[in-house]
């Protein structure tokens, strides 16, 4: 096939299954932090309040449009879709099933974490294209957090990557067949790397406890103090879809892709990535937040020393067996 | 239950207050002043109380008088809680404090016209500036 | 931390890169109303902070002087408006000081009553808020705030079987109480209360151990007892810098002199001490309401005939302040009678404008998102301290 036609095509599927799936998480969260907080969430839309995405995106289309008179507009505008794009792009690599993936790159794993770590740029152009003195603060608070988390990030994902001996994500996931996940095995190392993974992708999408950037409470809202309609619902989208893709990262790498009792496929990795994002979920509803010289503490003192102390194990693990 | 207040001379108030304070009487309350207009006693005067306590049980009050026109020490230096309490007092009642730090307006915008808890203040203008 | 002096200029200051001037508030999320504080930052740290009052200044006080006493309550009402039933007695008790008139048995026990069922309710809504100050709105901390809301609403539905309201309830005049007792109310108090302690106990195990709370409150905006008493300081944020005060104990007014009351005092000065006094006072509000509902005496509320003209109560020429022990601390009116039935002069002593006057010396030295937590665990009420 041509592969334009072809890119074009997986583009329109995994495109638009990301973003169904990241609406419908909307509501999922709302009703989970509600059954959590002994209220019954969204009930008025459709059934069950099944149709509140749909709502909300008709209502943040139909709100004007506000770029400040002092905001750089190119930086203010571009900021928005461009972190969507950059999010939306990491899941070009993702394998569902064997042979069933958009682009089957062999330096899978670096292509996803460079692009998290993109990530940043268009937070920062928010922040500083805005001209707002919140969202200024907010957007240096995301640097200093995205640079600190990134260390630990890279240190956990090279323990499946030298496990395996490959970058290719599916080779990763092949690797880990009939419920060898490296989340379970090696004992030591794959659990802690998963976890150390885990919680430093939650920091890259400046989730609770690690929102500092947005920490409503002190900065308004953060990056988005300025935008309005659908600029910020672009923002906020692609924060979901940070969180979203990570959640299928994880999985991917630590928790066997593809793999699961009965039949191999597509469906298994989305059943444990959407089980991760629930569980991000139940984090950030149960959590505080932290400050942002404790966050730093947290990466730099104890992340980077376990991140090295896992590579070292599973090195040793890879060169004794 | 009626209260024993002293009337200070306004040149005796700081070397009162601190000897209250070495005293112990290191808890500020309130400073507080009331207006009253000429036609009430023939001078025109602001009086002004200050309260402060020896924790946990005692409590003593003294009382200024400042004519209008003149001032009265400021007792920040004594009690640091009669900064704010000072400006609300200058605010609306317009007593001034000789030797206040920071003696703006704290209630009122910077801008405004008047004390309005004088007796003098009108209130009844029904035309800008509506005070 | 660098301790860095709160009245310095800020021209002298010599920052590491530019700094940053920026006004928290009035519109802000976590001011608790509608203060503003000017904080000048140096990366994000708070070099000076100045707050500016008066967004929510009613002339509380002129208006005062243009009502009768018996319109004073109602309008007093609205300044502590998490507290309201606190207002109304604060400022009932020093006319009734001036009138010379005690309030028979029963007025006194349903006054304490209601207060420290008040208190219970204004510290629900302080733990809420004061989680959403750390956790924010979409977070762990508005899980905190709806439980604790939920609580508040129950002890809102006892005024409300009380009094008819909710809140601002006008329910005190000047002699005594206007609403008695309804039926069946005492088994109300005792079932809402008993829930809510057994929920405080929940709420402990939330946030007591949660090591982030720990780490954002423990050491975090220690308040000096000597400035916080040279400050007029004065409630929870008192006694938890070790100064062992509480006016329902010495200085007993209401039924408060019938009863055992335990104050809480931590010595640490912290925003975790201030927690921590908070839940052991709810703890003790609780205890104290109960141990009064049992002996509520038979009789009349009202010492006075029923007021119906506005113009009845006259109070003979006096100058006089009386204070009570609200949920924030000392709350005193001092009131100047001419013999009509208006106060010449009534000026309220409110406890949060002192507490908010802590701020200056606090802030400084401090990070962003420390000052957050500070204020909020201060618990000021911006309709008081503007008036």
């Amino acid at each position: 096939m041509n592969p334009w036609l072809a890119g074009a095509l997986w583009g329109l599927v995994v495109v638009t299954g990301a973003m169904i799936v990241a609406a419908w998480s909307t509501w999922f969260e709302r009703k989970f932090a509600g059954a959590m907080q002994n209220r019954p969430g969204p009930t008025e839309v459709g059934p069950v309040g099944l149709l509140q995405p749909i709502a909300d995106l008709l209502k943040l289309l139909q709100k004007a449009d506000i770029i400040p008179r002092t905001a750089d507009p190119v930086l203010f505008n571009v900021a928005a879709p461009l972190g969507l794009i950059l999010v939306l792009a990491t899941l070009a690599v993702v394998p569902w099933a064997p042979g069933l993936v958009p682009a089957d790159l062999d330096i899978g794993v670096l292509f996803a974490l460079s692009i998290s770590s993109l990530m940043v740029v268009p937070v920062f152009m928010a922040g500083w294209g805005s001209n707002n003195k919140y969202a200024l603060l907010g957007g240096m608070r995301a640097i200093a957090q995205a640079v600190s988390f990134e260390v630990p990030l890279l240190l956990a994902a090279l323990v499946p990557i030298i496990l395996t001996g490959s970058f290719r994500i599916s080779d990763i996931i092949a690797a880990q067949a009939d419920g060898h996940w490296f989340a379970l095995w090696p004992p030591g190392p794959g659990a802690l790397a998963f976890v150390l993974f885990f919680l430093c992708s939650l920091a890259e999408a400046n989730r609770i406890p690690f929102d500092i950037p947005e920490a409503e409470s002190e900065l308004v809202a953060g990056i988005t103090t300025e935008y309005t309609g659908m600029k910020f619902g672009l923002l906020y989208l692609a924060e979901y879809m940070h969180t979203l893709v990570s959640s299928i990262m994880a999985a991917a790498l630590f928790l066997g892709g593809w793999d699961g009792p009965g039949p191999d496929g597509p469906h298994w990795l989305l059943i444990k990535s959407l089980l991760l994002f629930a569980g991000i979920f139940w984090v950030r509803w149960s959590f505080l937040r932290f400050r942002g010289d404790q966050l730093m503490n947290l990466a730099w003192k104890k992340g980077i020393p376990l991140g090295l102390a896992v590579v070292m194990a599973s090195a040793l693990w890879v060169h004794f067996t | 239950m009626a209260e024993d207040v002293p009337l200070i001379p306004r040149e005796d108030v700081e070397s009162y207050a601190r000897a209250r304070l070495a005293e112990g009487y290191d808890y500020f309350v309130y400073c507080a002043a009331a207006h009253y207009p000429a036609s009430d006693t023939g001078v025109d005067r602001v009086l002004v109380e200050y309260r402060v306590r020896r924790l946990p049980k005692d409590m003593l009050a003294f009382r200024v008088e400042v004519p209008t026109g003149e001032t009265t020490p400021s007792l920040v230096g004594v009690w640091a809680g009669a900064d704010w309490q000072e400006r609300e007092q200058y605010d609306l009642v317009g007593v001034v404090f000789a030797g206040h730090p920071d003696l703006r307006r704290i209630m009122l915008p910077e801008d405004w016209e008047g004390h309005p808890l004088r007796r003098d203040y009108a209130i009844e203008t029904r035309h800008p500036p509506w005070r | 931390m660098a301790v860095i002096d709160p009245h310095i200029n800020i021209d002298d200051y010599e920052p590491e890169g530019d700094l940053v001037v920026l006004n928290l508030g009035p519109q802000h999320p976590s001011t608790h109303g509608v203060l503003r504080v000017k904080l000048w930052l140096d990366g994000e740290v708070c070099i000076k902070a100045v707050p500016y009052l008066g967004y929510l200044h009613r002339g509380v006080e002129k208006l005062c002087e243009k009502l009768t006493y018996v319109m004073v309550t109602p309008i007093i009402d609205k300044n502590d408006y998490l507290a309201p039933i606190t207002n109304e007695w604060a400022i009932n008790n020093s006319f009734e000081q001036l009138l010379g008139v005690t309030p028979p048995p029963r007025s006194q026990y349903l006054r304490t009553i209601c207060a420290e069922i008040q208190r219970v309710a204004s510290h629900l809504l302080w733990l809420g808020t004061f989680g959403l100050d750390m956790g924010g709105a979409l977070g762990g901390g508005a899980t905190l705030f709806m439980h604790t809301f939920r609580e508040r609403e129950t002890v809102l539905d006892l005024f409300e079987a009380l009094t008819g309201a909710r809140f601002h309830y006008n329910t005190l005049c000047v002699g005594g109480n206007r609403h008695d007792i309804p039926a069946g109310w005492d088994v109300l108090v005792r079932q809402t209360l008993g829930v809510i302690a057994s929920r405080i106990d929940e709420y402990e195990s939330m946030v007591h151990e949660n090591a982030i709370f720990l780490a954002r409150t423990v050491g975090v905006g220690v308040v000096d007892p000597v400035l916080a008493r040279a400050l007029g300081v004065s409630g929870p944020n008192l006694r938890a810098s070790g100064v062992d005060w509480d006016l329902r104990r010495d200085a007993p007014y209401g039924a408060y002199g019938d009863v055992q009351i335990k104050v809480p005092v931590r010595t640490e000065g912290d925003c975790f001490a201030r927690y921590l006094v908070r839940v052991e006072e709810m703890r003790e509000s609780i205890r104290i309401a109960l141990q009064l509902l049992d002996g509520v005496p038979e009789g009349p509320i009202c010492a006075l005939k029923p007021v119906k003209l506005p113009g009845a109560v006259k109070i003979k020429p006096g100058i006089g302040y009386a204070s009570i022990e609200t949920p924030r601390g000392e709350l005193g009116s001092w009131v100047i009678a001419d013999g009509t039935e208006r106060p010449y002069r009534c000026k309220i002593r409110p406890p949060s404008l002192h507490t908010v006057a802590l701020l200056p010396y606090l802030a400084p030295g401090n990070n962003l998102s420390d000052i957050v937590v500070v204020l909020g665990s201060l618990d000021p009420v911006l309709g008081e301290v503007d008036r």
